[in-house]
């Protein structure tokens, strides 16, 4: 019983570093309200005249929403992927500067300090992502108490497989320098090609005549987890979703699940 | 415990910083819609040229829709200009009807609140509601084996879905043309019930004994009527909606619904 506390209070201590060092970090905190006015702000208004449903008597988007609408649940999941992604920084400064050793040390198995810094990093990750949440208004997203609950909840699992997936990419880049381009090169395709700024044509059926996609655009879409991920977001917070809505939650939960074994087996061998 | 509260403070200044940050960025006009609106002084609202009780054609009692539209233009103080489209109900699918931005404000008269109708407009239901309605002297449709005529109308129900169930209650189907036929295949006694869109109902010289009533399966949802708006114009979307909502509290919606009788089928003249 008393082990089972210790590794608790060990686990809690894990996890709150992790939340201390990044609620005090303004330049984390910059970055999590820099991305939702970019995306939402500057582009979703930029070419919501674009995708009015009508120009000139032409019918050009026929997706039961508005543009800044199909936006919002991929900007949350855009500041989640940076968040937890970047998280990984953390892994390598603790790295670098010999704290990581010092954790190590202590009689927490390795699993549970992995937990804890992966727990903190999902929650800093989630909490990133309900501050877009504030400009649903703006967006013209009426959200429920149910729907919100809904959608931190998927949040967090998405930040966990997101976190872990860091820690992965940390195991495998050694400088602060490599993996700040590392991450990019990672996080950007990732999110441009998850049907998170356009519709996916055939997933949309009849619906969605107007525009079409070469097949391999449609492919990268197809096979990239976050698509099923914003997808998921998507039927939560706009009530639309492009896949059957059981399988973004199912790729969700198997993401987490995946990466943080994977992680474990990385911080393992640390 | 002094220094552990001393710890949160500075995360908890930055964490407000942003959160008001932010809140304060959410009341920015993400469209000039509205204040396209106030600067020209006129609201269009773009209604077919029949289809009552929402549009009667009729000056004295012009329909629930036209002059909820009106109401909401004063509300916004606006100047509520009616312009009559034939094209509108001409298809089941509102993309069909050929409007565009130039022409209409806001669209009503035979919007329903629909997928298929908010894949092409961004729509505020109204409390009316619409859905497929049997007509039958006793109030239910024939056993399998008897005949109804069906008239789908264009407010965009599922029609498949309907002919579907019929098929699966081994009804003879006697397809109509307009109401006029429905009537009068009715009024002969070749159907013995008929199957419409609620407010197709509303313009026909029904037999005498014939009564409406809902179809009551789960897949024949109602649904409600609706002003539809262009997708994109958030400002005037919000400012119309709360125009509504003002206007459904003081009772104004309710009274209108009454001097129409559109609360209920059965309240139907």
């Amino acid at each position: 019983m008393n082990a089972i506390v210790m590794a608790l209070r060990g686990l809690y201590g894990v996890w709150l570093r992790e939340i201390t060092r990044a609620t005090r970090d303004r330049a984390q905190l910059i970055g999590g309200i820099s991305r939702p006015l970019i995306w939402l702000l500057i582009l979703g208004v930029g070419l919501n005249p674009y995708f009015r449903g009508e120009v000139y008597g032409e019918v050009r988007f026929v997706i039961p929403y508005t543009y800044l609408q199909f936006l919002f649940p991929a900007v949350i999941v855009l500041n989640i992927m940076y968040t937890s992604i970047q998280f990984a920084v953390s892994v390598i400064w603790d790295r670098e500067f010999g704290f990581l050793r010092e954790v190590l040390v202590s009689p927490m198995p390795r699993w549970l300090i992995l937990l804890g810094k992966v727990l903190g990093g999902a929650t800093v990750a989630t909490l990133h992502g309900a501050l877009v949440l504030i400009l649903a208004r703006f967006a013209d997203v009426t959200l429920s108490l149910e729907q919100v609950a809904l959608a931190l909840t998927l949040m967090f699992v998405l930040a966990f497989g997101l976190t872990s997936f860091g820690v992965i990419l940390a195991a495998r880049v050694r400088s602060f320098e490599g993996f700040g381009v590392f991450s990019n090169t990672v996080i950007l395709p990732l999110y441009f090609t998850s049907s998170s700024i356009f519709p996916l044509d055939p997933a949309l059926t009849r619906a969605q005549q107007a525009v079409t996609y070469p097949e391999w655009l449609v492919f990268l879409v197809q096979i990239n987890p976050i698509t099923y991920a914003v997808d998921a977001l998507r039927g939560v917070l706009i009530n639309f979703n492009q896949f059957a809505p059981s399988w973004g939650v199912g790729i969700i939960v198997a993401m987490a699940v995946l990466f943080f074994a994977i992680a474990i087996i990385d911080f393992a061998r640390q | 415990m002094k220094g552990a509260r001393n710890r949160w403070i500075q995360p908890a200044i930055n964490l407000a910083i942003a959160v008001a940050l932010l809140g304060a960025l959410s009341f920015l006009p993400p469209d000039t819609s509205l204040a396209d609106r106030q600067k020209s002084g006129v609201l269009k609202l773009c209604v077919p040229p029949s289809y009552p009780p929402l549009v009667t054609g009729d000056p004295q009692r012009p329909g629930f829709d036209i002059e909820l539209g009106a109401r909401v233009a004063e509300k916004l103080g606006l100047r509520l200009a009616i312009n009559t489209l034939s094209s509108i109900g001409t298809d089941f699918n509102p993309r069909n009807w050929s409007l565009t931005r130039g022409q209409c404000d806001i669209i009503a008269g035979g919007v329903a609140d629909t997928v298929q109708s908010r894949s092409f407009l961004q729509t505020i239901p109204t409390p009316i509601e619409t859905g497929w309605v049997g007509l039958s002297g006793t109030g239910q449709l024939p056993a399998a084996g008897g005949a109804v005529v069906v008239l789908p109308g264009t407010s965009g129900l599922d029609r498949l879905q309907l002919s579907g169930w019929l098929r699966q209650q081994a009804l003879q189907v006697i397809p109509a043309r307009s109401p006029q036929q429905f009537v009068e295949t009715l009024a002969s006694g070749r159907a013995q019930a008929g199957i419409t869109e609620r407010f197709l109902t509303a313009a026909m010289a029904l037999p005498d004994g014939i009564r409406p009533f809902w179809l009551e399966d789960a897949r024949f949802p109602r649904f409600h009527m609706a002003f539809g708006l262009w997708k994109g114009d958030q400002t005037l979307k919000r400012a119309v909606a709360e125009a509504l909502a003002a206007i459904a509290a003081s009772g104004d919606m309710a009274a209108l619904e009454a001097s129409y009788h559109i609360e209920s089928i059965e309240e139907a003249p």
